[in-house]
């Protein structure tokens, strides 16, 4: 619309004015006519001087009169835009024309993306095509990631992707030698490429070349449901519930209830009924599901579509998850022979992914060791290494003073959950946390509690506390004691009260509490307290006895209430802590026939980044071929490892890794990938105005809509690029120009008028 | 048993026997020694501390030589044993109180260990019956101990009821139980009764899973807990008897 209004004001348009170089061109007549108009003016001026009318009538008069001189006078003087102009088929033009699946969504009046291109583009003797043809030689590329040499018929819109700067710098090499006007890319502009799209733009800017941007489609769907993001851990243990985030946003459908659906690999695996947020606003919806299988796991979060809705493609979003299914030990070292040992152990026996070994002081220096790998683990009591303690994936601190361990072994504790990225958690008993001399350890450091020695608990003072989840508790598995979270937070209420013997009342800056407790002076209590710390993460779980969860007369024998908790809760102390060969950032897709791409963190036993190791993958691809890729330090972050791996076919590739030293072992681990087509193209599907209008003012090009383009080949003649001849505008008989006259010449009438001087 | 074990464990038993000695003729005079009747009342709040759990059964009064069997070696075994546990391990005691409950009150499921004494005149209703099989489901460890000759037939009738399909099985010496404190290498003991029978019930009757009760036959601890500090008793009878009286309470925490 202002450009219409521009071209009808000023005969040229914006993009011209812009180019151009405005002078001036006199002849000796104008001069002459100088003069005249000189003196006009100065007659104008002193005939005004006096006579009729107030003083300040007599100056608007003259002030228009003379405005009105002053504009023949600047005409009579031959106002110029100088431009560059392309010579007609003397340049190219590269045309990038989006071929990706987004193209497809029909919110182009009523018609898919893709109608506009094949109207524009579809035959040389019609649309935009016909029209840049008349001037320029036309390159048509389509692309979707990198860009190729297209005929109409190539087009198929279907590419899984679309990766604006990698087309760019692609047209720009292709076309580099050439004398190119400009570059035009038609596309809805949703850019799924990770990399940064201001690398391409400096390529283009440092050589000048513009592009024109044609964005195509709304820039808001009128009726849509998009799940947006769903954050899931990499890895899980087998049998693991989980608690992931799914947020969905949506236009059309304010209020509206929908099942949210969760599938692993095609299976049902959880179902609920959401409330839609309103329109623009995300919602987090938080999905509690198990993962029973093991292996590479493909877990689909699913809104059926609604009727009306523009694309239903993004009402489904993928996460991987590798399953693993495999023992996780955690040490678990009591002081004191005590119930809370008994009922934990029994509440994971039968989790077959998780080993519980015990070291259970009875008296001074006599231990009970229960469920120890060989004759020799722990015979010498607390590990006195810190290959020994890493060893663990979780350590459980029961009643044991600090006093029990020497200085290292505290210091070794506290670098269990920073260096090795264990999982400590501390229970509550008489001597634990501040009660157990805790306060100023490098323990005390870890735990996400605050421990002060002069806040104790007194002595033989028990507290009995009613316990309940935060509100981020709700957001975890580990609260979750029923099948939804209104059954859960019931069974909450009516759980049997627990004893504490500490005194804890504030928990540290970056703690989150989970669970909270009241006791008998109503005051709130942390009970379950968790942070990260370093690599790794510590609870803090303050009560003596969860074990009347499990004993209770109130509780039937056939309530898993407590084994449901203590699983949860270990599997989380032990969930994503790292092994000695540990793949720290994975591709977890790719497409088909792109390299993936694979970081290793490689340690010693004792946690201490290698950099001379011999790593190597072993990648097996989904038709079972068997390649070795080696795997090279980075030579810049420490004990980290990288390497490509190229893809073939679709499907699952398992990646083994290896990593030797010294013609000795020193650990391995596998993981997995997979080589598929994305559905990204889907999703923010929207035109994307914003991106495109950056493009096109970063290499001085201009954006357009797909209703706004009648300018555009005019306006590709102006970017001074290629063979170009100079072009004199004559500015005096722009229609603004005339219209300015007959203006000032009504103002003066309109003015004499009004003030009775006519 | 080590040496050092040995040692520690008879010095305990002189001092827990004047201790107790000095506190029967004290505060525990109304329970009297030996056999004497005796007024029985005593439970424990429950405070996260061990507390020894004597199970009452039967009628309120009467029984054998005008004590209830259930209260047989009361309160001086309770004490003595409980000083002994709490001197020789870091098993946080209640020593100064009885405790004394029901199969039907729900305050034993407080005290996942039970202690039961003349299982030979054991009876109980369908809600003690209740309150037993849930107990030992959830977690819970009984000690039957001081019964004899056809006695066992009584043990074995009740048990049937409690847990339908449970089985007695004989333990040996290399059951966890008998090394979870002291290292005890030879069931090959003389009872108080004649040669002791050690047989216990297993969850799910799995010799692999938990001991849920032990049986004590022809034997019991209680009466050489209570006349270890008389000088009827030799020490070395004594410390047997406390031996597994510890190595069962260690056992019940940690399995």
């Amino acid at each position: 619309m202002f450009d219409a209004l521009f071209q009808f004001f000023f005969d040229l348009s914006p993009l011209v004015f812009s180019q151009g170089e405005f002078r001036f061109a006199p002849t000796t007549g104008s001069y002459v006519a100088a003069v005249v108009v000189g003196i006009a003016a100065g007659l104008a001026a002193l005939s005004y001087r006096s006579g009729r009318g107030r003083t300040r009538d007599r100056v608007v008069l003259a002030t228009i009169r003379i405005a009105l001189l002053a504009v023949i006078l600047i005409c009579l003087f031959r106002p110029l835009l100088v431009v560059k102009a392309a010579v007609a088929q003397q340049n190219f033009i590269g045309v990038l024309l989006d071929d990706s699946r987004s193209m497809q969504i029909a919110d182009n009046a009523g018609q898919p993306r893709a109608a506009f291109v094949r109207d524009e583009f579809g035959a040389p003797d019609r649309g935009l095509l016909k029209a840049l043809s008349e001037r320029f030689t036309v390159r048509l590329f389509r692309f979707s990631s990198a860009p190729s040499r297209v005929t109409q018929e190539d087009l198929s819109f279907s590419g899984s992707q679309t990766r604006l700067g990698a087309a760019l710098s692609g047209v720009r090499q292709e076309l580099a030698g050439l004398p190119v006007a400009g570059l035009v890319m038609v596309t809805d502009g949703a850019d799924t490429a990770d990399a940064a799209l201001g690398e391409a733009l400096l390529g283009l800017k440092a050589e000048g070349l513009p592009v024109f941007t044609v964005g195509v489609g709304q820039e808001t769907l009128s009726k849509d449901i998009q799940v947006g993001r769903v954050v899931t851990p990499k890895t899980a243990l087998k049998g693991t519930t989980l608690m992931v985030d799914v947020v969905l946003s949506q236009s059309g459908f304010d209020g509206q209830k929908v099942t949210l659906d969760v599938e692993d690999e095609g299976t049902l695996v959880s179902t609920q009924q959401v409330t839609l947020p309103d329109a623009g606003t995300p919602a987090s919806i938080p999905v509690r599901f198990s993962v029973t299988e093991a292996g590479p796991r493909v877990l689909r979060f699913r809104i059926s579509p609604q009727a009306g809705e523009l694309v239903t493609e993004n009402n489904a979003r993928e996460a991987l998850i590798d399953v693993r299914d495999r023992k996780e030990k955690i040490l678990y070292f009591e002081g004191e022979p005590r119930w809370e040992l008994k009922f934990i152990r029994r509440a994971v026996t039968e989790d077959p992914n998780l080993i519980v070994t015990a070291l259970q002081r009875t008296a001074d220096n006599k231990y009970l060791r229960l469920g120890v790998d060989t004759p020799d683990e722990l015979v010498a009591g607390f590990p006195k290494t810190r290959e020994e303690l890493f060893a663990y994936r979780g350590l459980v601190l029961g009643s044991i003073e600090a006093g029990a361990f020497t200085g290292d072994q505290l210091r070794m504790i506290a670098e269990f959950v920073d260096r090795r990225g264990g999982g400590l958690l501390m229970l509550g008993g008489p001597r634990a946390f501040a009660e157990g001399g805790y306060a100023g350890t490098a323990v005390a450091d870890v735990l996400p509690v605050v421990l002060d020695r002069n806040q104790l608990q007194p002595k033989d003072a028990v507290s009995r506390m009613s316990v309940k989840p935060t509100r981020a508790g709700s957001a975890t598995a580990v609260t979750q004691l029923a099948a939804t979270e209104a059954a859960s937070a019931e069974k909450w209420g009516t759980l049997p009260v627990v004893t504490t013997v500490n005194r804890i009342d504030a928990i540290k800056p970056g703690a989150t509490i989970l669970l909270t407790g009241t006791d008998e002076t109503r005051r709130e209590r942390p009970v379950l307290a968790y942070q990260r710390y370093g690599r790794g993460k510590a609870f803090a779980f303050t009560p003596q006895d969860s074990w009347v969860w499990q004993m209770h007369a109130s509780i039937p024998v056939e309530d898993m209430t407590h084994e449901n908790y203590w699983r949860q809760l270990l599997r989380w102390l032990v969930d994503g802590v790292p092994d000695q060969v540990e793949p720290r950032s994975m591709t977890e897709r790719v497409e088909p026939g792109e390299a993936a791409e694979l970081t290793a963190n490689v340690v010693d036993p004792s946690f201490v980044e290698l950099n001379d190791a011999a790593v190597s993958i072993r990648v097996t691809a989904p038709d079972g071929a068997i390649s070795d890729v080696p795997m090279s330090w980075d030579g810049e972050h420490s004990g980290e490892y990288f390497a490509s791996i190229p893809t073939r076919a679709p499907g699952w590739h398992e990646a083994r890794l290896e990593a030797m030293r010294a013609g000795k072992i020193v650990g391995s681990s596998v993981t997995h990938f997979r080589a598929a087509p994305g559905d990204a193209e889907f999703f923010d599907a929207t035109m994307r105005a914003a991106t495109l209008k950056r493009v096109a003012e970063d290499t001085g090009g201009r954006f357009y809509t797909s209703d706004n383009t009648a300018t555009l080949a005019d306006d590709l003649r102006y970017t001074g690029r290629g063979v170009t001849t100079v072009e004199d505008h004559d500015l005096w008989h722009m229609p603004i120009v005339l219209i300015l006259l007959v203006g000032l010449l009504c103002a003066e009438w309109g003015y004499r008028r009004v003030v009775g001087l006519a | 048993m080590s040496s050092a074990w040995r040692n520690a464990l008879a010095a305990v038993v002189l001092v827990g026997a004047t201790s107790a000695g000095l506190l029967a003729q004290d505060g525990m005079r109304g329970f009297g020694r030996g056999r004497a009747s005796t007024e029985i009342a005593s439970t424990v709040d429950y405070d996260g501390r061990f507390a020894f759990m004597r199970l009452r059964y039967g009628r309120p009064s009467g029984g054998f030589n005008n004590r209830e069997p259930w209260a047989h070696d009361y309160p001086r075994a309770d004490f003595h044993f409980l000083k002994i546990l709490s001197e020789l391990t870091f098993v946080r005691s209640v020593v100064d109180a009885g405790n004394i409950r029901t199969l039907a009150d729900p305050d034993l499921a407080m005290f996942p260990i039970a202690y039961m004494s003349e299982p030979g005149f054991w009876t109980m209703g369908e809600e003690e019956m209740e309150g037993l099989r849930g107990y030992l489901e959830k977690g819970g460890f009984i000690i039957f101990d001081d019964f004899r000759d056809n006695h066992r037939d009584n043990l074995i009738a009740q048990m049937r009821r409690v847990l339908p399909q449970a089985t007695w099985r004989p333990l040996d010496a290399t059951h966890p139980i008998f090394h979870s404190f002291f290292e005890i290498n030879s069931l090959d003991v003389e009872g108080y009764y004649g040669p002791v029978e050690w047989t216990g019930i297993f969850e799910d009757n799995d010799p692999a899973k938990r001991l849920m009760a032990v049986a004590n036959y022809n034997h019991d601890l209680g009466e050489m807990w209570e006349f270890s500090d008389t000088g009827m008793m030799p020490i070395d009878v004594s410390n047997e008897a406390y031996k597994f009286g510890v190595n069962y309470v260690v056992y019940a925490m940690t399995h």
